[in-house]
């Protein structure tokens, strides 16, 4: 790619003799000309400093000073010893090991769906849509929604009592409720994953899964030998993209569906930040938290450039 | 693969269920909706006796609905048009005129998508509290902006790097100036890109809770997301008015995706496939 440095620009070649010159011949080499390429990227450049940048090294900062009488004095580690001693923050990183060990089942799910939409079972055509159409609701609405349908005396409690089965105390819970949290997320975003993974289908070679058709290879088969080899960049990308989901974005459900509660039971990292700072009047205590989650999203992302790396390698 | 098409018909089944089961909520939200108080205490699940509109006027009317709606469609529509603007800018700085130190910036934006708002939001709240922002429509825009530009920038960035270099060699040639090729070729073409990731955009700002409800305190300036959560509390006892609420902040985005399906799943999926 040739591209344009902010050194003069007159590369043009010479104009065949005859030609007049064009008309609007704009004024080559002006200062405000060879800064272009800077002048349009300061914008998005400050912006991201000063309002992403900027504000994680702040709070990083802020994390090390004190709350309340203490305000803007630097009290080491205090805020760290205080957030591993608060019962409320282990109940979030006891989740956030949940949510790991979930995983799996949250990848597997839309993975094994995106195959046999591939594979063109009777509907395929319409399930993609169907399913991702979820993924584009805000999780307000979603969680809402989810509140009239599990409500205790609601309309899901009332079809398993017509089963005999006994009502479930969905949200009210302590054991059950997270996972019942965490079924609704997963219910409202399998679609993204799924049309991720069909997007990654689209690029796997035909001529194999032809090749396994013929030879008469069971699905199973088909599945570990020419799916899962073939897509390992999707499934990375998938496993990465849902566990930050997970962490990131799961607020919505939290504060309309269960506000933290039954007991603090269904707390998250990012709950906790926001109860710190919004209604607890702790930025600087909501600021070691929010470093700690920040570290958490660092090991993610440092752990799948690793699998990367040696995945490239056996490549 | 033997015997494939008879685990085609077996598969087809719970993913029937599935398909019923992410449609169904909805179906029964705007069911309740139509509901009168009597008809949904004897049955939720059978269908409304009518189509009854008058819930859906009264959470539209009595419950600000209206004004927060009108909140919602103004910071969407600035934001959206700012991310495009600066989005675009910088991506075809970046993707098609190399100039020193622009891998660096790019990585430095690549850097900042992978710094969720939770993480910075305690921060930013006291910048936008000190600079007198805070429950302001242009602070909203501002951190809206600031969340979903490396996004817009990265997407729009690859689309200008696959754009052959002759146009833009071809219109210097012409006479024209950078922000000539910007104006008049780039923004144009750019187009397809600019659709996708403006309707990603404007739902990710339409459906935020978190940032508008840090950043936008007073009820007055409450964006449609923040008054669905307060619904509940007006109206727990009134079921279909409540549904409602809720159906009047879904069906914005319900029409969006029968439209632009399309343009959802390109943006989404854009980058997932190359690694």
């Amino acid at each position: 790619m040739p591209g344009y440095s902010p050194a003069p620009v007159d590369r043009a070649p010479a104009r065949p003799a005859g030609r007049p010159a064009p008309a609007r011949r704009a004024p080559r080499g002006t200062r405000l000309e060879r800064w272009a390429p800077l002048v349009l990227v300061a914008p998005a450049v400050l912006i991201v400093l000063l309002l992403r940048l900027w504000p994680l090294l702040l709070g990083v900062n802020f994390s090390f000073t004190g709350d309340g009488d203490r305000n803007g004095t630097a009290v080491g580690f205090d805020n760290y010893v205080a957030l591993f001693g608060d019962p409320l923050f282990r109940t979030a990183l006891r989740n956030v090991g949940l949510l790991v060990l979930l995983l799996p089942v949250a990848v597997a799910i839309p993975g094994l769906l995106a195959t046999f939409i591939h594979l063109k079972v009777p509907g395929h055509r319409v399930y993609r849509g169907v399913y991702f159409f979820p993924a584009v609701l805000s999780p307000v609405i979603v969680g809402t929604i989810f509140n009239l349908l599990l409500a205790f005396d609601g309309p899901v409690n009332a079809l398993l009592g017509l089963a005999d089965l006994g009502p479930v105390d969905w949200l009210g819970n302590p054991g059950v409720a997270i996972f019942t949290v965490v079924g609704v997320h997963v219910w409202a975003t399998f679609g993204m994953a799924l049309v991720v993974f069909l997007a990654g289908f689209s690029t796997l070679d035909s001529s194999l899964l032809d090749a396994a058709k013929v030879d008469g290879a069971s699905l199973l088969q088909t599945l570990r030998h020419v799916i899962v080899p073939g897509l390992s960049r999707t499934i990375q990308f998938v496993f990465v993209t849902t566990m930050i989901g997970m962490l990131t974005s799961m607020f919505g459900l939290l504060y309309v569906m269960t506000s933290g509660g039954p007991a603090g039971s269904t707390y998250l990292p990012e709950y906790y930040v926001w109860i710190q700072q919004g209604q607890l009047n702790q930025p600087a205590l909501a600021s070691a938290a929010s470093t700690v989650l920040f570290l958490i999203m660092l090991v993610v992302g440092l752990a799948q450039i690793a699998v990367l790396r040696r995945t490239g390698k056996e490549d | 693969m033997t015997g494939s098409r008879l685990t085609k018909w077996l598969a087809a089944v719970p993913m029937a269920a599935l398909a019923l089961a992410t449609i169904y909520p909805l179906v029964f939200t705007a069911n309740v909706a139509m509901k009168d108080r009597r008809e949904y205490t004897l049955d939720r699940f059978a269908p409304a006796g009518a189509l009854r509109w008058d819930n859906i006027a009264r959470a539209w009317t009595s419950v600000g609905m209206s004004r927060y709606f009108l909140n919602s469609v103004v910071v969407v529509a600035c934001s959206v048009a700012v991310l495009l603007l600066l989005g675009s800018m910088a991506g075809f700085a970046l993707g098609r005129l190399r100039f020193r130190g622009s891998s660096a910036v790019f990585l430095g934006i690549l850097a900042a998508l992978f710094v969720p708002f939770q993480v910075i939001m305690v921060p930013l709240a006291r910048i936008m509290a000190s600079s007198g922002l805070i429950d302001t429509y242009p602070g909203l825009v501002l951190a809206y902006v600031a969340q979903f530009l490396p996004f817009t920038v990265f997407l729009m960035t690859s689309f200008y790097a696959a754009v052959p270099p002759e146009i833009v060699d071809a219109a210097r040639i012409d006479g024209s100036t950078v922000y000539g090729v910007y104006w008049r070729i780039m923004l144009p073409l750019g187009a397809p890109a600019l659709l996708s990731v403006g309707v990603l955009n404007a739902l990710f700002c339409w459906n935020d809770v978190l940032i508008s409800l840090l950043l936008m305190p007073s009820a007055e300036h409450r964006t449609l997301m923040v008054g669905v959560t307060a619904l509940r509390g007006q109206y727990s006892a009134d079921i279909p008015t409540f549904a409602a609420g809720v159906l009047i902040a879904a069906v914005p985005v319900l029409l969006v995706y029968l439209f632009l399906q399309r343009q959802i799943a390109d943006g989404v999926t854009a980058g997932s496939t190359k690694g």
